[in-house]
């Protein structure tokens, strides 16, 4: 007892001498892979863990699963350093060894963890061998064939072992290979190769169950310079449609003129009624003008100019005045839309559009007569004119309150346009007053007032219209009944159009103006108030005239009542006859537009 | 009236398929001898059994592997117990020299000998691989159809030793197979074998197969891939 510790001191203590002079036990081997080229003779190979500062010795030794006898390595040489070859006779298949490495040096020795090994499985065979490359020519171009030989360990003739191959090809300055497989055969046929380039091929194979060897060195083959096929086929696809392109553009030549009729048809003259083309061509402007009015119509002997309109003013905001092109239906009085903004819907729109809304609106309204005129950027007008025209726009039949967009000058509020008077001459202007709708009915319709209309001048200038249309529809009343038959309707107001001054601009007059012919009432001009010019907000702005006469049969009380400020509210009478400064138009909360918003008069 | 037709229809379709003579059935294929149809060479047929048996050894090397990698936690070696394989008692070559010294016909017996031992260890290996749920149903198909191909290659190699005894090429000393040489999968110690251990010496067994179809078929029919 005593001895045995003594010796375990001594042990320690000589441990730790030797420690301190730098010797040790060998380290532990560890066995890194074994390796069968042909499956019937292996190596194993193993790192030892450091030899511990003395010579240290290796030994493997190994035994058969199922037995017990423990065999030592039979050659430490062939295969190397630290390694251990087993030959044939060693060798069994399909058995496991469980292999082990001793290390030991003078202090010692370490055993390296087991490693069992079935042969049949670590199977790594040889590269294959005498790889070459053939450059063929063939008539779709050449290619590249490569061919080799199996390693010569193994043995594939009598079927022991099953090889398959496995080549990889690079083109000079590729970055990668390409790999094909090429099963058991032992050559391969590589197309796709660039022309005149260097490339390098590799091979190698492995077994059914195995690992795969290492690749051959590298065989280097030099494609020959030559054009490819396909590069001929686009050459030739070039040509033919070079060809093609100047055979068409032959054709296109010859062609020449039906071709521009085909692609630029030619715009279509105007057609005109009556209308001499001739006439336009010969240049005088009088006869063409001439051809356009309908002689004897309207019956204007009197008026200097050729197109004599009239203005239809009403005062009552429950008239329809159906002023958009587009409302003109027998049913304008239940027209839906009652909420449109519209400036110039419909007149702006298209010339003829407006026309056929305005032929449309025409039928069955009764004896009407309407007058249409266009002042657009042609500056053409016709004038049309029927017995039966339809329903016109703004036809007093209407009753609800519901107008469109058209202005509307009206001479009272609450006046109604009595069914079956003379309908008067009225005129639109698209989107001059589409904005001044404070009504609660989403009407559109401007108001204004006649009262400081008479002797006063409505004129309407260019609207606001996008297309720079403004289309006046004149409704000629029966002009010849005297105007006494006309009653001073109050809700009834015209307007005369005195002449078509040069900038587009509808010069209208009241028929009351003292310059008119005397058939005409005095009076109904008192309702006539003269447009000064439409602001860029559509807004009508009417200019006072001094010269007014018949003022005495309005009373602006009411009006002045519901008038909005800025202005102070002026006595009925004297409202016509004072000159405001320039002002812009009120807008009553009814829809009215005050009139008697001075304008400087122009 | 179509609700009758269509009655009608049935019933007669349905005397048609039960009616034998108007089955079709599946006439055997050179009935009438060579001249009918093609025959397949010995090359041929030892092609098939060899692809046959490639088929069945990557199957039996996937399973094992599937086994491995889930149900063996540790790759220590020394704690692996490997019980004798039940087939340990036929012999067979273990290298190229003896293999190459066997006859063929006592080659063609040892496989037959192998793949007749396996037929009811594989059955049994399907079953519990079935019982059990560790393996998913994808595994146990496996081990249903390895049983089935080893079943079908032994069919094949026997096919094959007949053909080959029609060429003359085999002599008569193939004995028959009789049931006493199944072998039930018995361990030394009389316990069954653990499914791991029957994959692992089914493993084996089936590269042994596959090898010496190999070597046989290029003894006797040399001209293809050897």
């Amino acid at each position: 007892m005593r001895n045995s510790g003594a010796v375990l001191i001594l042990t320690f203590i000589a441990k730790l001498i030797l420690q301190a002079a730098g010797v040790s036990p060998p380290g532990k081997p560890r066995l890194t892979s074994c390796r069968s080229p042909e499956k019937e003779t292996f190596t194993c190979w193993w790192e030892p863990g450091g030899d511990g500062g003395l010579p240290t010795t290796y030994a493997l030794y190994y035994h058969l699963e199922n037995s017990e006898t423990v065999y030592e390595c039979p050659d430490y040489r062939t295969a190397g350093e630290n390694s251990c070859y087993f030959n044939k006779n060693d060798t069994s298949l399909w058995v496991n060894y469980n292999i082990t490495v001793v290390a030991s040096n003078a202090l010692g020795k370490n055993i390296s963890d087991p490693v069992e090994v079935d042969v049949v499985y670590i199977v790594q065979p040889n590269t294959p061998e005498n790889v070459t490359a053939v450059v063929v020519h063939d008539e779709q171009g050449p290619f590249v064939r490569v061919s080799w030989e199996k390693p010569r360990t193994a043995d594939t003739r009598s079927g022991w072992i099953t090889l398959i191959y496995q080549i990889r090809v690079k083109q000079e300055k590729d970055e990668k290979w390409e790999e094909y497989d090429a099963g058991m055969q032992k050559y391969y046929n590589v197309f796709s190769l660039h022309p005149d380039k260097e490339c390098m091929v590799q091979v190698r194979c492995k077994p059914d169950h195995g690992f795969w060897s290492e690749w051959t060195q590298t065989t280097y083959v030099k494609m020959p310079n030559y054009i490819p096929r396909e590069r001929s086929l686009w050459i030739l696809i070039t040509i033919f449609s070079i060809f093609i392109v100047l055979i068409l553009t032959w054709t296109l030549n010859v062609k020449r003129n039906s071709m521009k009729l085909c692609l630029l048809p030619p715009v279509p003259g105007p057609k005109i009624k009556g209308f001499d083309k001739q006439l336009l061509k010969s240049g005088k402007t009088e006869e063409i003008f001439n051809t356009l009015v309908i002689q004897g119509f309207p019956p204007t002997t009197d008026y200097e100019n050729l197109l004599v309109e009239y203005l239809e003013v009403y005062d009552n905001e429950e008239q329809e005045l159906v002023l958009d092109g587009k409302e003109l239906s027998e049913d304008f009085m239940k027209s839906k839309s009652s909420s449109d903004n519209d400036s110039g819907r419909g007149s702006c729109d298209s010339r003829t559009l407006l026309l056929e809304k305005c032929m449309d609106g025409r039928e069955g309204s009764g004896s009407d007569q309407h007058q249409y005129s266009q002042h657009g950027e042609t500056s053409w007008a016709s004038t049309e004119s029927s017995e039966s025209q339809g329903a016109e726009p703004g036809s007093p039949e209407s009753t609800d309150g519901r107008a469109k967009t058209w202005p509307v000058v009206f001479p009272q509020p609450h006046h109604h346009y009595p069914v079956g008077a003379v309908k008067p001459a009225y005129h639109n202007v698209p989107e001059i007053l589409n904005q001044l709708s404070p009504h609660a009915t989403p009407s559109n319709y401007h108001q204004l007032h006649h009262q400081d209309i008479p002797q006063q001048e409505l004129r309407f200038s260019k609207s606001a219209c996008r297309h720079s249309q403004s289309y006046n529809q004149f409704n000629l009343d029966s002009i010849d009944t005297p105007a006494p038959g006309v009653p001073p309707l109050p809700s009834l107001e015209y307007v005369e159009v005195q002449r078509v001054n040069p900038e587009n601009m509808l010069l209208l007059r009241p028929l009351s103006d003292p310059n008119r012919e005397p058939e005409r009432s005095d009076c109904t001009g008192e309702d006539y108030s003269k447009v000064k010019v439409v602001t860029s907000h559509n807004i009508l702005l009417l200019q006072r005239d001094t010269s007014h006469q018949c003022v005495d049969d309005y009373s602006q009380a009411d009006q002045c009542t519901t008038q909005q400020p800025p202005h102070p509210c002026k006595p009925a009478v004297h409202q016509w006859n004072s000159v405001m400064p320039q002002e812009g138009m009120r807008v009553m909360g009814n829809g009215y537009v005050d009139s008697t918003v001075l304008m400087p008069s122009f | 009236m179509s609700r009758s037709l269509k009655q009608v229809a049935v019933l007669l379709v349905a005397l048609l398929c039960l009616d034998p003579h108007g089955r079709v059935g599946s006439a055997p294929i050179c009935a009438h001898g060579p001249s009918g149809c093609h025959v397949p060479s010995l090359a041929d047929l030892f092609d098939r059994v060899i692809q046959h048996s490639a088929r069945m050894h990557s199957l039996s090397n996937d399973l094992h592997s599937e086994f491995e990698q889930y149900f063996l936690p540790s790759k220590n070696h020394i704690g692996k117990i490997y019980r004798k394989c039940h087939t340990s008692n036929i012999l067979t070559p273990n290298g190229k020299e003896n293999a190459q010294k066997l006859a063929r016909e006592e080659l063609t017996e040892v496989i037959l000998k192998l793949l007749m031992a396996w037929r009811d260890p594989l059955f049994q290996l399907h079953q519990s691989m079935a019982d059990q749920q560790d393996f998913n149903s994808f595994s146990s198909n496996k081990a249903l159809e390895m049983g089935d191909m080893a079943h079908e290659l032994r069919k094949g190699v026997e096919k094959v030793a007949e053909k080959m005894r029609v060429l003359g090429m085999l002599g008569n000393s193939v004995t028959g197979l009789s049931a006493a040489e199944a072998m039930l999968p018995l361990s030394e110690s009389g316990e069954a074998m653990s499914d791991y251990e029957l994959l692992y010496c089914f493993r084996r067994d089936s590269n042994k197969v596959q090898n010496y179809l190999k070597i046989l078929k290029c003894r006797i029919v040399p001209e293809h891939d050897c």
